[in-house]
Parts: structure tokens; C-alpha cells; sequence
């Protein structure tokens, strides 16, 4: 190493690895030790039989590690890469794959009864086929249901049940073998046998471990001589897997034959979501004037209003405490900071009962002091009470990080400017508004952004204070008084008003993701965070 | 050092005089709807707050003129300053001192009828009634929790280290030590506490909380009663959400501070764009791959779900502390033959504690208090946390439990408080020198 240069002169700076040529060689090294570790575990199975399995992992980490180490010898550009990729792959697994996933849901009809699941409750007998094996009869097209499905049945992905169990009859039984009169049909897999016991009266099931030819081998021999005549050998029910191309009534048709031979005795369809196009855009759109319009309004303005008042109450008590000369100054710091180191979680919802209409002690401050006629019905009465209890609730929780922020401001403030502007013949009052105000208002710009943005999704303080509400006649059942986008967002998604509409939320999360990043955007501009030469 | 400033008692009797006087003054305590009201109240405790600005003020400016006439002025600006701070004060503690007043108090219910003994505060209810003092609300919060004989001995061991550490704080108060020694005794104690701490959250199952019935079977209880195991979750979940965005963060921010490659600046984007994103708008995609990935109802899939943007935001931090770092510290290990990995684990590393101290504290507190991801991925009631565990009272038995809740969130509360304040100038210091970008 020529320790003439700098350090940094020696680091990786040029080569031909980015993120894909690294990750592509670290995926094969990856890869390698995965062979290393199953050819360990073969080695072992027929050196030590009894050695364990784990021991395999250890093969492979003695390839993977020598591996990285001589990759690294050998292109030392990607050497970076092992110390961001543990991270990365979080990053990109749980973060960016999810923000990915959300932009693909919201052209899909995903919701509740549309989840992509088997719906067991769906089974319904099979009564008929045609001679063709691709359409079939029904017997409830009730309980089978495609009218949930978008296009009914046309397209849904189902299973058809073959026949679950066997009638037949036995010539011998020894210990647990049990042989038949004639061997199963191809295809049927046993799982139990039940078996009539006379002595007893009644039947037991015994689980069936093996099959050889007619004969299949028992679990545990019966306590007792079965009735030979009388078995019934319950199958691992065979399936088939088929799409749907239409219904009409009790007729179902497949897109193709079932095979030959197949008995089919019921059916159960599947709760399958699809692309919708931007359709789920479309019903937000149609929307604009009771649920989009009203919310957006109210969350801008929300965000706009509390992060204004806890900035005025912040400023006013900073620039006080500011005062070096006031005595107990660090006292009162820390006692107004205690609602910031509260759990808001808790705080929040304790609020909820201090707000209560006729027992809160809110109400009961305001009416002893006379402040107001009657009580007011803060969380359930109108829309603008309600929206009043989440801005104070806010300001009380938010006003001590402004507040610090103000302080830490002003401390950053040098005394030197105040002495210059007192010679230059500065009255105090001068100081403050040409010294302080500028330099307050450069170093309070990037916090009063980033509690805009944190604000405008605050799902918290709506979400357990008033949960959205009260219901306004200019709403919808999920777009209530006090809901913001996030909140309607999570209403359309998981909660029955809004028919677990996953796909609708996540279309109106995608509206978040751009004003969201819009605002961060004029935020980073603003402090300069990311002026950072391009490597 | 000069000090513009009115000796604290005075004030104190002004301020105190001053309430006595709203209340002596005030005129007959009527009922209206049920609500005590002091009629023409809030222009009265106006105008007594503006007098006692002026008076407390005009009591200063005149001492002052009598002491230092040219500091008069200030004298005034400072007495009605602390007039107005004590009146921001009141406001600010007053929920929390009200809260810990319930919690404390005999009546479990919130619609319960209004003392009718005691002063004009406790009848009208803002002052919960002295008289009903009792413990009965932790009793039955806690009841039915069962800890092991061992557990016991993390509780005990979790007591003798906090004692510890406020004895070591009063004796460095009355008779200052050296530096390196209180860190020594303070570090012993931390230390103690964290790892008692860590033990009975580890140690701690749902099968721990039960009542005993009449013939000494167990009963299943409810959520209510089970605010320890709730806040055990919590912490296990913060905890570990902490631990593993640090260990994965700090490699990552060596490696964005100190090297440079292709694609560097390409990635640090990815890192800054994904840290943009709070995790819970995706939650949608994030409750389809739990599900896909059968980690619903675990408080993996939980921390799995926080670690992307917990992992994204420690490293930005991380990278910005090491940018203020010299690097001739580890120029001086390469030098003298370390590896890379080797100056990254045996000086970075060590210099960097209490800075992965401060971004696990960060992100300990902010997790403790998330709520939508946790209600959607958290169904079964033994994985609840502090906060959903409080909903099941907002949402049902909200108004004849309000006693039990004032307990169960006090008891939440105390982790961080304590933390918050045990590390105030750390955590709030971040404000205020920027370290904390964006």
C-alpha cells in the first residue's frame, strides 16, 4: 500500500461493479454454498449416518465465507457491497417490495371476499356432467356464490373433489395388515379405515401408514376382530384444479375437461381478485365530492393548522426560556417537555376519556371557569368540534419538540451578532427582529417541513382519538369528519364499512406515496440534505 | 454573574396569593346540568392572570429601581416571564398529573356521581377526591399476573439497580465525583437494570397471567388485566426492532461515510427515497406478504415490517455521525497492518457506542408507539401491545374501567418516560445541533 496518498485513494473508486455484477456474483457464491452444504450433508449420510443435519449449514458457511474472501481478493470493487447488502436486502424485501406491491394492488379488485383464497365454504355437490366432462350441474349455485366474484364465475380459479370414500371388504386381517378383496383404484390414496367392531358396537377409525398391493398396513391392530364385510376406507380426497369460463345458473363450465375417470363428486371455487385497470382511480374519483374533496381539504389544512399553532405556542415559550438571565429556566424545560415523553399511544387515547361530553374533565374545566353555556360534545357532536379536540390534543402533544427546536435555534445563534448590532446602534427590539427572526426562520424551516409531512399522516391522533369521526351528511361511511387520507385509506381496507376493500386503499395510499413524496422532495431542497456529489 | 431575577419566593407567594384569590373571590359555585360553574369564572381568572403579570411585574420594577435602576426593566420582563411559565406548566402537567390522580383513586367508574364534600375543585370533579385514595386500580391491573419465583429476583435485581443509579445522582448532586468514576458506577447500574429488564421480558409468557377461581382452577382473564404482558410485548417488540435495525445499519453507514464505488450515490438515494415512506401506508402489500408469508400474528412479521425503514433512517444517521468522525484513527489501524473489517470492528465500532446507543433509543421509543401495523398484523390478544390493549378499553368497558386504564397507562407509560428523561439531553439535544438531517 503506498502510504504517500490519502487514504481515500486507496478505496475502491472506478470498477465495473454496481449494485447487479455485485449482486449477481454474491448470488452465486451463494449458490456455490448451497451445493457445498448438500454435498456435506451426502458425504455425511453415508460416512456417519447419525451425524445431524445442521451440520450441512457449517459446510456451507466453510465454502460461503473462503468464497467471499477470495471474491474480494479478486474484485476488489464489491467489497462495499458486502457491508450495504445485509441492509439492502431488508430495504428492498420489506420496504421497497411492499411500496411495489401497493402500486400493483391498487389496479386490482383485492378485498375481503376477493382474497385469493380457497373458500371452503363454497363446496357444493357435483349432480351432473356433460359427456364432454367440461360443464357441470350444480346443486346450490347459492352456496357456490360467484355473484361476489367480478365477472361471476368466468375466469375464477376452482378444485373438483373426487370421491372421498370407498365401500369395500376385506378377506384377511393380520396384526395391522389388512387385506382386501380387491386392491384400491389408481390414484386413491388411503389416509383412514374404519373399521366395525361388534363386540363394541361401534366403529373406529384407524389411520393407514402404508400400502402394498391389496393390502394396507394399519397404524395399530384394533382391540378387538373387526366385521370384515363392512369397511369403509376414507382417501385423501382426490382434487383437480380447474379454471371457470362462465356460469349459467347451476351450470358451471370449464375451461377444460376434467380427465377420464375422474369421479367428480363436489366443487369449491376459489376467492379470486383480478387487474381492474384504474377502475379503483375511477370510484375515488366519483367520489371527489363526499370523500376525496372533503378529506384532502381537511387533512392539508389540518396539517397546515396544527404544525402553524404548535409552532406560535413553540416559539413563544423558546424565545422566553431563551432568557439566560431567568432563573429555574431548565425546571420549566423539563416539565413542558413532559407530554413529548409521553407515549403518544397512550396519551392519545387517555385524552379520549378527558374529553368525554359529560364527564371529561375538559368539559368540566370549561363549565366551572364558564368558558362555555353547555358542555361541548367534543369527540360526537359535529365535525368542527371534533376536528377543534384534535388540533388542541396536537398542539399539546406537538408544542414541546418545537419548542426545544426553537431553543436549540436560538442557542446556535453566536452572542457576537447581538454585540455587533448593539454598536451599530441597535435598540433590543431591533436585535431580535434583524438578528433572531432571520436566522430563526432558515434553521426552523426544515422542522416546521418535516412536521408537515409527519402531520399530514398522522394516522395516530386521528385514528385514536376521534377514529375519524363523528359522521358528517357530507361524508361516506369511511370518509367521515375527522378522517384523513391515510385514515380513509385504512377504513376502505380493514374495516367492514368499507368491505375490506385492499385494493381501494391501496390506491389511495398511492395518492399518499405522491403528495408524501412531493413534500419531501421540498424539504431536502430546502436543507440541502442531499447535496452530496454524485460519485 | 449578574442576574436579573426576583428572589423565586416572593413570586411564589404572588402566584399562590393570586390563586387563593380567584378562588376566595369568587362568587357563589352554581349547578347547571350537572356541572359546577363559577359564574363570569373565566374573565375573572383572566383578568386576575393579567393583574398578577402587571402587579408581579410592577412588584419587580420597583425593587429593581431600588437595587440596580438601569436592570428594571428586566427585573419586570423576568417576573411576569415566570408568571406565564408556571400558567404553561399547570396546563402542560396538569393531564398527566390528573391521569396519575385517577389511577390512584377508589372510583373505577368515569360517569360516577361528584364528591360533595372537599374545595370548590375536587366537587366539580377537576381534582380527583382526595379521600378516595387507593391502590385497588394497580391491584387489579396487576392481580393477575403470576411471575416465578425467578422473576422475582429480575424484579428485585431491576429495584436495587434503579435505587442505585437515583443514589449515585443524589450523592453526585450533594458532593460532585470525578468524571470517569460516575460514568463507572453509572454504567454498573445501567447495565444491572437492562439486563434484569431483558430477562423478564424474555422470561415473561401469556400462560403467566390467570385468576385463581373458588376451587383453585385457573381463569382465563381479560385483556384488561393483562397490561404486563402487553407491555412486556412492547418492549420485546421496540427491543428487538432497535437491535436488529442497529446491527444491520451500522455497516451500512460505514460504507455509504467511507467508501467510495459505482453506484454509490444510486443506493444512498434508494436508502433516502425508502426512508421517505412511513411503513404503514404500504399496509396493504405489507398485510398480503405477512399473510403470504404465514408470519400474521408473529411479532416477526412484525419486526420484519418495521425493519425496512428502521434499518434506512439508522444508517442515514449513522453515516452523518461518521462523516463528523475523523478518519486518522483508522488511517493509523490500516497503517499498522488492520483489514478493513478489522478498523471497523476494533476502533468504529468502540468509538460508536453511544452513538448506537442514541439510534436505538431513537428507534425503541418510535416503535413503542406505533400503532396501525401492529393492529393489523397483531390479532391474537397475546401479542398485543401497550397500545392496542388500551383500545380494547376505549373501545368497550371504557367508561366503568376509567380507573383501570389510568393504570394500565401509567404503568405503559413509565419505559419511556424513564428512558426519556434518563437521556433528555441526548434525545432532545439531536434538535438542536442538527444532527439529524432531513
Amino acid at each position: 500500500m503506498d502510504l504517500s496518498q490519502p487514504l481515500r485513494e486507496h478505496l475502491p473508486r472506478k470498477g465495473s461493479g454496481g449494485l447487479l455484477a455485485s449482486l449477481g456474483l454474491i448470488v452465486a457464491a451463494f449458490l456455490v454454498a448451497v451445493v457445498a452444504g448438500l454435498a456435506t450433508v451426502l458425504v455425511l449420510r453415508l460416512v456417519a449416518p447419525q451425524a445431524p443435519t445442521w451440520l450441512g449449514l457449517v459446510g456451507g458457511l466453510a465454502v460461503f465465507l473462503p468464497t467471499l474472501r477470495a471474491m474480494a481478493r479478486r474484485f476488489a470493487w464489491i467489497v462495499p457491497w458486502y457491508y450495504l447488502l445485509p441492509a439492502l436486502v431488508f430495504l428492498l424485501t420489506f420496504t421497497l417490495f411492499p411500496v411495489i406491491l401497493t402500486v400493483v394492488l391498487a389496479f386490482t379488485d383485492y378485498s375481503g371476499v376477493r382474497n385469493g383464497q380457497l373458500n371452503v365454504a363454497s363446496e357444493t355437490a357435483i349432480v351432473a356432467m356433460t359427456e364432454t366432462r367440461d360443464a357441470l350441474t350444480i346443486a346450490d349455485p347459492r352456496v357456490f356464490d360467484c355473484q361476489d366474484l367480478r365477472n361471476g364465475c368466468r375466469g375464477a380459479r376452482a378444485l373438483v373433489y373426487g370421491s372421498g370414500t370407498i365401500e369395500t371388504v376385506a378377506v384377511a386381517l393380520d396384526g395391522m395388515r389388512l387385506t382386501l378383496s380387491e386392491e384400491l383404484p389408481a390414484g386413491a390414496e388411503p389416509r383412514t379405515v374404519s373399521l366395525h367392531l361388534p363386540d363394541l358396537g361401534f366403529a373406529i377409525d384407524v389411520d393407514v401408514r402404508d400400502v402394498d398391493g391389496a393390502t394396507l398396513i394399519l397404524d395399530r391392530a384394533p382391540p378387538f376382530p373387526p366385521d370384515l364385510e363392512q369397511l369403509v376406507v376414507e382417501l385423501v380426497r382426490p382434487t383437480f384444479a380447474v379454471r371457470m369460463s362462465g356460469d349459467d345458473g347451476r351450470r358451471i363450465a370449464l375451461g377444460e375437461p376434467l380427465p377420464e375417470g375422474f369421479e367428480a363428486v363436489s366443487i369449491v371455487r376459489y376467492n379470486d381478485f383480478g387487474y381492474l385497470g384504474v377502475a379503483n382511480f375511477r370510484t375515488i374519483l366519483a367520489q371527489v365530492d363526499r370523500a376525496l374533496g372533503p378529506v384532502f381539504a381537511w387533512n392539508v389544512g389540518f396539517a397546515f393548522v396544527t404544525v402553524g399553532i404548535n409552532l406560535l405556542v413553540g416559539l413563544l415559550l423558546g424565545v422566553l426560556l431563551n432568557n439566560p438571565d431567568l432563573r429555574l429556566r431548565g425546571l420549566y424545560r423539563t416539565l413542558l417537555i413532559l407530554p413529548w415523553a409521553l407515549p403518544n399511544i397512550i396519551t392519545i387515547q387517555v385524552w379520549r376519556g378527558f374529553l368525554n361530553e359529560n364527564f371529561g374533565v375538559v368539559n368540566r374545566l370549561l363549565m366551572l371557569f364558564d368558558v362555555t353555556e353547555q358542555p361541548i360534545s367534543w369527540l360526537l357532536g359535529n365535525a368542527w368540534s371534533a376536528r377543534a379536540a384534535v388540533l388542541l390534543v396536537n398542539l399539546w402533544l406537538g408544542y414541546p419538540f418545537m419548542m426545544v427546536a426553537v431553543l436549540g435555534a436560538l442557542t446556535a445563534i453566536p452572542r457576537e451578532l447581538y454585540e455587533a448590532a448593539r454598536i451599530d446602534g441597535a435598540t433590543a427590539w431591533q436585535g431580535f427582529l434583524r438578528v433572531t427572526a432571520p436566522l430563526l426562520r432558515s434553521a426552523m424551516l426544515p422542522i416546521t417541513l418535516t412536521g408537515f409531512a409527519f402531520n399530514f399522516n398522522n394516522f395516530n391522533i386521528i385514528f385514536l382519538l376521534t377514529d375519524g369521526g363523528p359522521a358528517v351528511d357530507w361524508g361516506t361511511a369511511t370518509a367521515r369528519g375527522t378522517d384523513i387520507l391515510i385514515s380513509w385509506a385504512y377504513n376502505e381496507a380493514f374495516r367492514s364499512q368499507g368491505g375490506y376493500a385492499y385494493g381501494l386503499g391501496s390506491a389511495i395510499s398511492l395518492l399518499i406515496f405522491v403528495i408524501t413524496v412531493a413534500v419531501s422532495l421540498v424539504n431536502f431542497r430546502v436543507t440541502g440534505a442531499l447535496k452530496e456529489e454524485p460519485a | 454573574m449578574r442576574r436579573s431575577d426576583l428572589p423565586i419566593p416572593i413570586l411564589w407567594l404572588v402566584a399562590g396569593g393570586l390563586f387563593y384569590l380567584v378562588l376566595a373571590t369568587a362568587p357563589e359555585v352554581v349547578v347547571r346540568q350537572r356541572f359546577l360553574v363559577i359564574p363570569g369564572g373565566w374573565w375573572r381568572a383572566l383578568a386576575l392572570l393579567t393583574l398578577g403579570i402587571g402587579v408581579v411585574g410592577g412588584t419587580a420594577y420597583l425593587w429593581g429601581r431600588s437595587r440596580r435602576p438601569l436592570l428594571a426593566m428586566r427585573f419586570a420582563l423576568a417576573a411576569g416571564t415566570h408568571l406565564l411559565m408556571i400558567a404553561a406548566v399547570l396546563i402542560t402537567i396538569y393531564p398527566a398529573v390528573y391521569l396519575v390522580a385517577v389511577s390512584l383513586n377508589r372510583a373505577n367508574s368515569l360517569t360516577g356521581a361528584l364528591p360533595r364534600e372537599g374545595s370548590v375543585l375536587v366537587r366539580a370533579g377537576v381534582i380527583p377526591d382526595p379521600s378516595a385514595f387507593s391502590w385497588v386500580q394497580y391491584q387489579k391491573v396487576l392481580g393477575a399476573t403470576h411471575l416465578l419465583w425467578f422473576q422475582w429476583v429480575f424484579v428485585a435485581i431491576a429495584v436495587v439497580a434503579v435505587a442505585w443509579l437515583v443514589g449515585v445522582a443524589v450523592i453526585h448532586r450533594q458532593r460532585p465525583m470525578s468524571a470517569t468514576r460516575l460514568d463507572r458506577r453509572r454504567r454498573w447500574g445501567g447495565l444491572a437494570l437492562f439486563a434484569s429488564l431483558a430477562a423478564l421480558v424474555l422470561t415473561i409468557t401469556p400462560g403467566q397471567f390467570y385468576s385463581v377461581g373458588a376451587s383453585g382452577e385457573r381463569v382465563g382473564v381479560s385483556g384488561e388485566r393483562m397490561v404486563v404482558l402487553f407491555i412486556r410485548n412492547t418492549l420485546l417488540i421496540s427491543g428487538m426492532t432497535g437491535l436488529f435495525a442497529v446491527a444491520i445499519a451500522t455497516t451500512a453507514g460505514y460504507a455509504f461515510a467511507r467508501m467510495r464505488f459505482d453506484g454509490r450515490y444510486g443506493t444512498l438515494m434508494t436508502f433516502v427515497f425508502v426512508q421517505m415512506f412511513p411503513g404503514f401506508m404500504a399496509l396493504v402489500a405489507i398485510y398480503y406478504l405477512m399473510s403470504y408469508l404465514d408470519l400474521l400474528n408473529t411479532f416477526t412479521g412484525l419486526i420484519l415490517a418495521y425493519s425496512g425503514g428502521a434499518i434506512a433512517f439508522s444508517s442515514w444517521i449513522f453515516k452523518g455521525y461518521l462523516e463528523s468522525v475523523s478518519p486518522s484513527l483508522e488511517e493509523a489501524a490500516l497503517v499498522d497492518g488492520a483489514t478493513r473489517w478489522g478498523a471497523f470492528v476494533r476502533i468504529i465500532l468502540p468509538i460508536s457506542v453511544p452513538m448506537l446507543l442514541f439510534i436505538f433509543l431513537l428507534q425503541f421509543i418510535g416503535t413503542y408507539s406505533e400503532f396501525i401495523l401492529a393492529n393489523t398484523l397483531l390479532i391474537g390478544i397475546e401479542n398485543w401491545t401497550v397500545g392496542i390493549g388500551l383500545r380494547s378499553f376505549t373501545q368497550r368497558a371504557f367508561a366503568t374501567q376509567w380507573g383501570a386504564m389510568a393504570a394500565s397507562a401509567v404503568l405503559g407509560s413509565l419505559p419511556i418516560l424513564a428512558i426519556f428523561y434518563a437521556f433528555q439531553d441526548a434525545l432532545t439535544g439531536q434538535y438542536q445541533s442538527g444532527g439529524v438531517k432531513g
